[in-house]
């Protein structure tokens, strides 16, 4: 019935995290599981711009600054009934800041072929 | 900390120490990678030394997360529950074996969606006190007989109600009614302050009057307004003057019957969501007037929301014979 959120203890402030914002879904390349497998390289550009590159796709994306932060939340505690009544949530982490990607993807040419 | 409430089949809320929240999940279509230590460009410009490749680990992802939204404090099941078992004087307490259930702070706590505070302060608007650490609601009949107590020793003592001292109500009243529930009602209905080192109240002529309408009028279906406020003017202690506006929330009056009627209608009979509110108020009387119906939808309002905004939301205005009036957007069976 009550669920307590407590900041989680460690030494500083709360750690922050980032949050990247994709359109679409990832797969991983071949059957493979999204676990341990590398997503990409994420790069900035001179002006601040993030860019990402998966597979031969590059993205372009901004910077955002989160109206609202998100805080992330880890289950602590028994599930089980009788338990322990009251189920934790300790805040782990802040996230304030985003980089969102939301232009559709390019294939990055490597080859371009010279006129004849 | 925050604290979520609810129960199983209530919709869970978020609570800060004097904040309630709405918690909802918002679905994205889009994919949330989280990354720890992340970056950003400002705090690698701010650190020229790393410019070699840094191994992130992205902890997990989602496509939804939980929104909060500032709400109401949900406290009306408070009044419900303190109502199963009023609280009817010490006499009727020793022959009932408790088959109702009673509530602490900590069952409070647990079972009402709302922050403490915001339990705190409408367990003291509803004059809620603790008897034997159980919140309690005095019945209404055992209430107005301690404030009868209290306004005719006023009158007997010739005292002003401004200053009617806790001491001698307590000895002239102490054997006929707990000295704790002497003192609940003397807080209840005025403020306390002290004087040269002595406890008195300053009694609130509004709230008296109000609750002897109240007496009043839960008698019967209606009244006629010109008797009514004859009785009610005679009924209120010496020197304490009746008005319709200390009667906003609890009764209504009908300006169309003939003779002009007012009966009954308490605001915290009617339902607490907004639209069910709105419904039930325009069955009641199809058209009002904005004065007329603020008191019944005021605690409606939101943070920052005024009484007109809701107006706009929930109901259509219309002139007539002069006056803009409000009723219902949706026919009402």
């Amino acid at each position: 019935k009550l669920s307590h959120l407590t900041r989680s203890t460690g030494a500083g402030g709360l750690a922050q995290w980032v949050l990247v914002e994709l359109q679409g879904e990832v797969e991983p390349r071949q059957s493979g599981e999204l676990a341990g497998s590398l997503l990409g390289d994420l790069h900035y550009t001179h002006e601040g711009i993030p860019v990402l590159i998966v597979g031969h796709h590059i993205l372009y994306g901004k910077v955002v600054q989160l109206e609202k932060p998100f805080a992330v939340l880890v289950k602590q505690g028994a599930g089980e009934p009788g338990a322990e009544p009251l189920a934790r949530y300790g805040v782990t982490a802040l996230i304030k800041t985003k980089l969102l990607f939301k232009t559709r993807p390019k294939p990055i040419i490597t080859n371009v072929p010279k006129k004849v | 900390s925050l604290v979520i409430r609810g129960e199983k089949d209530e919709q869970a809320v978020l609570c800060s120490k004097d904040k309630t929240y709405d918690m909802k999940i918002a679905d994205t279509s889009n994919m949330l990678l989280f990354i720890p230590g992340c970056k950003t460009p400002e705090q690698l410009k701010a650190d020229p030394a790393s410019c070699n490749i840094i191994h992130s680990q992205i902890a997990g992802f989602s496509n939804n997360y939980w929104e909060l939204r500032r709400c109401r404090p949900k406290l009306r099941k408070l009044r419900k529950l303190l109502m199963e078992d009023p609280y009817k004087g010490p006499d009727s307490q020793k022959d009932q074996t408790s088959t109702f259930s009673q509530y602490t702070t900590e069952d409070l706590l647990s079972l009402i969606q709302a922050s403490e505070e915001e339990i705190l302060h409408e367990l003291q608007v509803i004059d809620a006190c603790k008897i034997e650490g159980y919140w309690r609601i005095l019945e209404f009949d055992y209430e107005m007989k301690l404030l009868n107590h209290v306004t005719q020793l006023i009158d007997s003592e010739s005292w002003s109600s401004n200053k009617v001292p806790l001491r001698t109500c307590l000895e002239e009243l102490g054997s006929l009614e707990p000295t704790e529930m002497i003192e609940h009602i003397l807080l209840s209905y005025g403020r306390k302050y002290t004087d040269a080192g002595e406890v008195y109240f300053e009694m609130h002529e509004d709230k008296i009057c109000r609750a002897i309408a109240q007496m009043l009028l839960q008698n019967a279906v209606k009244f006629n307004l010109s008797e009514f406020q004859e009785v009610w003017q005679q009924s209120v202690p010496e020197g304490m003057t009746t008005k319709l506006d200390q009667l906003k929330g609890l009764a209504l009056v009908d300006k169309n019957s003939r003779p002009e009627t007012i009966f009954l209608l308490k605001v915290e009979d009617l339902p607490e969501d907004n639209q069910e509110r709105f419904n039930s108020l325009f069955s009641i009387r199809e058209k009002w007037t904005e004065v007329d119906i603020t008191p019944y939808i005021q605690d409606l309002c939101a943070e920052k929301q005024t009484v007109g905004a809701l107006l706009t939301k929930y109901a259509r205005s219309s002139m007539q014979n002069g006056v803009k009036v409000y009723n219902s957007r949706r026919p009402i069976s």
